[in-house]
């Protein structure tokens, strides 16, 4: 193994947490769905390493099937966008927060004061 | 085995007679209570009974030499043994039939008086209780044992006082005779307490005997003695807690009758005599107590110079006799205050009942009322309200004459004569008010017109109800005449008492009746000349004196200084802080909790916004933390 194992842990943590970064922050389902699939690639990543560091196959088994939820969740996560953009019209997850009822600013000062 | 089976008798015979009135209370409140006639009759027959066991165990008993006692275990708590039970001694049997006396003369005159009465079978009940209480308080062996039946003869009295609930008035009176003998009880509770730790038990001759002085210091012996004396002045209505004794003739007036005669405020007096080599041990309490009782008397007849309400006048009278009577006590005769006790019992009952008669026929308290309206000519109840008035004052033949003689011959065994002037002085008061009422009432300014002649009212229902009313009236009317001349007997019977204590008799003085009956003889004179005489002008001496007479008639601005003390120092002061601290401290925190959770709710529900990227970065940190804790 010609790269340190370190090494590959540094990449793959800085790539889950670009990508779960990329999943909380953008306001577009698309690249939510793009820094899930990031994530998923980190974590193949350490599978990678692993299966090379102790010279066995069921690591890279495991990306394999990883790669094959990426597919499949990428294709109903753009089906899922796709239906949400038909509904309201924008990709943008802050319009489905549709469980919440957000408490204005003096609705909160009066919560305090009661 | 002769001896164990009279023992027996006397066990079961003070047993029935004290029970039976509770027996009967219990049976008016759970079955008779709308048959008052059935009630009445319950509670007569067991006053019988109770009057009959008292007369039983005093003639049996009349030569006792040594206290009877019975006890049984009542309850173990680690080394204090509180034992229940009967103590049989003189003072004890004396008391017993006084009260038993008196409580079936005035539950037989309540047939008549309380008639038609709405509550009448809750009277009789109320009447039962207080006699049981009051009987069972007398023949207590240990002081517990009189505290709980002390505190229920305070509680009856309550009920009794308060007994015509719907009277706004009533229930206040009622409330405050209470409340104020509360207070003197929680010092006796203090001080009952006290003897307790030091001596281990609260029997009543343990207490008596001279070996407390070696089990309690005397600074402790003192101030045990002044706390129970505190009970005392609650109870007896002494100096600073008198007020509340004239407001309790709210009651019905045989409930007054028997209340200022044997039972709530003789009470007080009664636990001095129980309790009297204690108290002498401690030359202190005594002469404390020969203060409180002089001042209470002297100013107890102040105000009974100026009310214009019979049974006010009586009250009043009550305390100034209740404070003779510790003097007397104090000044170490205990014959002097338990015969006082005994005839005042005789002469009080007779004037509160005689009292009843007129304010149940007039229906006002009011004596130029009930002058006006003619009590002159119901001749026996005037009669018997002379004769009870008549001893009041002390004039010689009445037993209260001789009773107070021996109160001031101990008095003027004192080393300070102030004491004997006082008392001397309180005679000629004593005569000078209890005379007011009588010559105010036979000698009208104007007497009504003639037609109604005939004293006894009309119709034979009334004329029944009458004749119920002045039995009683005749009986002690006797008895009042009659008690002086059994001093030597009774002197004979309680000297069995406390035979140890060395009580030097007072000094005979030769002079002192015939000043005491030359003071009583001046107060009467004094009162005919400003009441009684043709074309007096039927006001006192003291009245010519506004300021002193509105001073006497407010009871010394007593209640205002007390209603001045609660408003100022308990309401703004102590219970203000309190009710701050509540408002601000206990409220405040237990709002301040609610207000924080339900912030701490409303910033949660912030997070859980709906939002699905929150939601995950949620996720992704708990799983951060999570990791961190278990793999570090």
């Amino acid at each position: 193994m010609i790269v340190p194992f370190g090494h590959v842990i540094v990449l793959a943590g800085a790539l889950f947490l670009l990508g779960i970064t990329c999943a909380v922050c953008r306001r577009n389902l698309i690249m939510v769905v793009l820094g899930v699939e990031i994530m998923l690639n980190a974590a193949s990543i350490i599978f990678l390493a692993g299966a090379l560091r102790w010279f066995s196959m069921e690591g890279q088994v495991f990306v394999v099937m990883v790669l094959a939820i990426a597919a499949t969740e990428v294709a109903i996560g753009l089906a899922l966008i796709v239906y949400a953009y038909r509904r309201t019209g924008s990709v943008d997850p802050i319009n489905f927060n549709c469980l919440n009822e957000q408490p204005t600013g003096s609705q909160l000062a009066g919560f305090i004061r009661e | 085995m002769a001896s164990c089976w009279i023992e027996n008798s006397t066990l079961l015979t003070a047993i029935v007679g004290t029970w039976a009135p509770f027996v009967t209370f219990v049976l008016i409140m759970l079955f008779t209570r709308h048959r008052p006639k059935t009630s009445a009759g319950l509670s007569l027959a067991s006053a019988t009974v109770s009057l009959a066991s008292a007369l039983v165990l005093l003639g049996g008993h009349w030569n006792l030499q040594r206290p009877l006692e019975y006890t049984g275990r009542w309850l173990v708590s680690g080394d204090i043994y509180i034992p229940f039970g009967y103590l049989l001694d003189p003072v004890s049997l004396l008391m017993l039939t006084v009260v038993a006396i008196i409580g079936f003369l005035v539950q037989f005159y309540s047939l008549g008086y309380m008639a038609g009465d709405p509550g009448f079978s809750r009277y009789f009940a109320l009447m039962s209780l207080f006699l049981w209480s009051m009987m069972c308080l007398t023949i207590s062996p240990t002081l517990f044992q009189l505290y709980i039946f002390w505190e229920l003869v305070g509680l009856s009295s309550y009920f009794l006082i308060g007994f015509w609930y719907e009277k706004f008035s009533a229930g206040q009176a009622g409330k405050k005779a209470f409340v104020m003998t509360r207070l003197g009880d929680v010092a006796m509770f203090l001080g009952v307490l006290l003897i307790l730790l030091h001596l281990g038990n609260l029997n009543i001759l343990e207490i008596d005997s001279p070996k407390i002085v070696g089990l309690m210091p005397p600074e402790m012996l003192t101030l045990a003695a002044l706390l129970i004396f505190g009970g005392i002045i609650g109870k007896s209505a002494q100096f600073p807690l008198l007020t509340w004794l004239p407001d309790a003739m709210q009651g019905p007036s045989p409930v007054s009758a028997l209340l200022h005669s044997s039972t709530m405020v003789a009470a007080g007096v009664y636990l001095f005599e129980r309790l009297f080599p204690f108290f002498l041990f401690s030359s202190t309490a005594t002469t404390v107590g020969l203060a409180i009782g002089t001042i209470s008397m002297l100013l107890a007849s102040t105000m009974a110079m100026v009310s214009r309400d019979i049974k006010q006048i009586w009250a009043y009278s009550t305390i100034s006799q209740l404070g003779f009577m510790l003097m007397g006590l104090d000044a170490g005769g205990l014959f002097a205050g338990a015969f006082h006790l005994t005839t005042h019992a005789a002469f009080k009952a007779l004037l509160f009942l005689c009292a009843g008669v007129f304010i149940h026929q007039y229906g006002t308290n009011d004596i130029y009322d009930l002058a006006a309206k003619g009590t002159r000519r119901m001749r026996v109840p005037m009669l018997c309200t002379i004769i009870g008035a008549g001893a009041l004052a002390g004039l010689p033949p009445l037993s209260g004459f001789f009773s107070k003689e021996v109160i001031l011959a101990k008095l003027a065994g004192l080393p300070n004569p102030i004491w004997l002037v006082a008392a001397l002085l309180g005679v000629f008061l004593t005569a000078y008010y209890a005379f007011r009422p009588i010559f105010i009432m036979l000698f009208p300014p104007s007497l009504p017109a003639a037609n109604a002649s005939n004293a006894a009212p009309e119709g034979t229902r009334h004329r029944l109800l009458y004749r119920i009313m002045v039995g009683p009236l005749v009986i002690l009317a006797g008895a009042t005449v009659a008690l002086g001349f059994l001093q030597t007997p009774l002197r004979n019977f309680l000297a069995g008492q406390y035979t140890g204590l060395t009580t030097a008799g007072g000094a005979h003085l030769g002079w002192l009746p015939y000043v005491t009956s030359l003071l009583a003889t001046g107060g009467v004179a004094l009162t005919w000349w400003e009441f009684g005489r043709p074309g007096a002008r039927q006001t006192g001496f003291v009245d010519g004196i506004p300021v002193i007479a509105r001073f006497f008639a407010e009871r010394w601005y007593l209640d205002r200084l007390y209603r001045a003390i609660l408003d100022h120092a308990v309401d703004r002061g102590i219970s203000a802080v309190l009710a701050q601290n509540d408002t601000r401290v206990i409220d405040g925190s237990i709002d301040g909790i609610s207000r924080g959770t339900v912030l701490a709710g409303r910033l949660a529900a912030l997070i859980n916004a709906g939002m699905i990227q929150y939601r995950l970065l949620m996720i992704f940190a708990a799983t951060v933390l999570l990791s961190l804790y278990f793999f570090f």
